[in-house]
């Protein structure tokens, strides 16, 4: 079985009445999979399915200016529906990687930033570097399927002492107290302060903070030809921007040994949309199929601060959780269609509900980890409806 | 009983840090208005050693306010917790206080309360109310 609680992926999750191998974020799924479950509804009443799919075509029929979001925690087949549908409609496009790790995938399939796959990590990591993420919390069989504690390839000797473990982050966390042998906690103020020391060192100038870990960093990396950032929100934020900075810090250690990046992106197909639209479009969120272009005004809080949208189909996200409160808020400005598996704070304010299978568990089709390689779902359970003929009935009737 | 002074003078201004928890997070799949995701949501994580100093004792509801908004959140010890400061869980809770600004680190002042936790749903009648 995979487990799509997060973007690494599992596959060897073993359900037999109980469950094996998962995480407590991924046990949590299977084992609560009938809890929390959303109803149809229309306007905070309960109807029947197909009266809400109804009441959501109409919307969507009806709108001038719409936007499709979320979709990072269903299958590439429904993102594709999805995307079908926005450019149908001339609409806007985005996933919450607009505010997340997005600006990273970005680089990345731009060739501007060097990445590779877990496998490789697990084969051949020596520094792995841990920056703006607790993935004990967001990811927490990490450490133990593909960086720091398993054995593979050129690493046989494990963390004991074939790995060599650097966390960055502002406060000691859990990952960061996994930081002992063979390992060293950063704790930053400022990200970009840790990066001008690091250049330093490789500018064989002595720097006036972190003087001791960024000379140390550097000599871990230079014993190895493979070494990789596992970059969070943590180090997006903490770069404010500055992503010249980051990719210029990159491209030195590349000069005297091999750094690569993966993104540490919580959603399971997060990746997935962020390739499916860059195949299409050249650009991985933030898209109007109206404009032809992407930018930072058609993110969706964007669009919703701005007034720009009359309705939003929302998949598998919860922005009333999740967005800043001055933007949640504007949801009740506009039509809001839900397709969700759970019932969500968002569904709470929704014009209709319309509740889905979970992906991976009750249906099945492709994810893409958030390393780029492609997994198949194998689901346990059968349920109807999903997320793609959902979104494939919005899309006949508009 | 006794005499609570330093609820009358006690208001602290710090920095707070916004997390993942995997308790909180496996929580949400039991439902985001459940008792469950209430409790691990509605929380503010600090250090004994910052409590101490603050006088926050483990337990307390407290008022948390930035840029004129509140929530009431019931204080948790955690050695995680940024040394000198606080954190929260990702949750509408922080979400209620932060902005694309200052999204995962924002200064809030903090007071002790009376009564309990604020709900989600508190949040989604202000939604709804416009």
């Amino acid at each position: 079985m995979i487990c799509t609680g997060c973007s690494c992926l599992c596959d060897d999750i073993v359900v037999d009445g109980g469950v094996r191998n998962a995480c407590r974020r991924g046990a949590g799924i299977f084992r609560f999979v009938n809890e929390g479950r959303a109803k149809p509804m229309i306007n905070g009443e309960v109807v029947d399915f197909e009266k809400a799919m109804d009441a959501a075509g109409d919307i969507i029929g009806n709108s001038e200016k719409l936007a499709v979001y979320g979709l990072d925690t269903t299958t590439v087949e429904a993102q594709q529906k999805a995307i079908e549908l926005a450019k149908t409609k001339e609409a806007y496009i985005d996933d919450n990687s607009s505010f997340c790790l997005g600006d990273f995938v970005e680089l990345i399939l731009k060739e501007e930033l060097p990445t590779t796959t877990l496998d490789e990590v697990r084969n051949n990591a020596y520094v792995v570097f841990y920056w703006g993420t607790d993935v004990y919390h967001s990811l927490s069989r990490h450490m133990s399927r593909f960086t720091y504690y398993p054995r593979g390839g050129k690493r046989q000797r494990g963390y004991e002492e074939d790995r060599f473990l650097v966390v960055v982050d502002v406060r000691r966390s859990h990952t960061a107290k996994l930081a002992k042998k063979n390992a060293r906690f950063i704790e930053v103020g400022d990200d970009l302060e840790l990066i001008d020391a690091i250049l330093k060192v490789l500018d064989g100038k002595a720097p006036e903070k972190f003087a001791k870990d960024a000379v140390r960093i550097v000599k871990e990396m230079q014993k190895a030809d493979f070494n990789v950032i596992i970059g969070g929100l943590g180090l997006k934020y903490g770069l404010k921007g500055d992503y010249q900075q980051f990719l210029e810090f990159v491209r030195r250690v590349n000069e005297v040994t091999n750094l690569y990046f993966i993104p540490a992106g919580c959603h399971p197909n997060m990746r997935g949309f962020n390739q499916l639209l860059f195949e299409k479009t050249g650009h991985v969120n933030r898209y109007s199929f109206r404009d032809e272009e992407a930018g930072e005004k058609f993110a969706f809080p964007k669009l919703l601060e701005d007034g720009e949208i009359d309705a939003a189909l929302i998949v598998g996200t919860d922005p009333v959780n999740s967005l800043p409160f001055d933007i949640a808020k504007k949801l009740k400005d506009i039509k809001t269609i839900l397709i969700d598996p759970r019932q969500s704070l968002t569904a709470e304010i929704a014009d209709v509900v319309l509740p889905s299978a979970i992906s991976g568990l009750e249906t099945g089709g492709t994810m893409i980890r958030i390393d780029g390689v492609k997994v198949e779902l194998a689901p346990f359970l059968e349920k109807k409806p999903d997320d793609v003929s959902i979104i494939s009935s919005l899309l006949e009737a508009v | 009983m006794g005499l609570k002074f330093a609820k009358f003078i006690r208001k602290i201004e710090t920095e707070v840090v916004v997390a993942r928890d995997s308790f909180q997070v496996e929580a949400a799949d039991r439902g985001k208005l459940s008792e469950e995701f209430v409790k691990k949501s509605a929380v503010l994580y600090i250090t004994e050693e910052f409590g101490k100093k603050n006088a926050l004792r483990e337990g307390e509801i407290v008022k948390v306010t930035r840029g004129g908004r509140s929530v009431n959140l019931r204080v948790v010890y955690n050695d995680t917790a940024p040394s000198e400061g606080a954190m929260m869980p990702n949750s509408i809770y922080a979400n209620y206080l932060t902005d694309f600004d200052s999204f995962k680190r924002f200064r809030v002042t903090i007071e002790i309360a009376d009564g309990n936790v604020t709900t989600p749903s508190e949040i989604i009648e202000l939604i709804k109310s416009g």
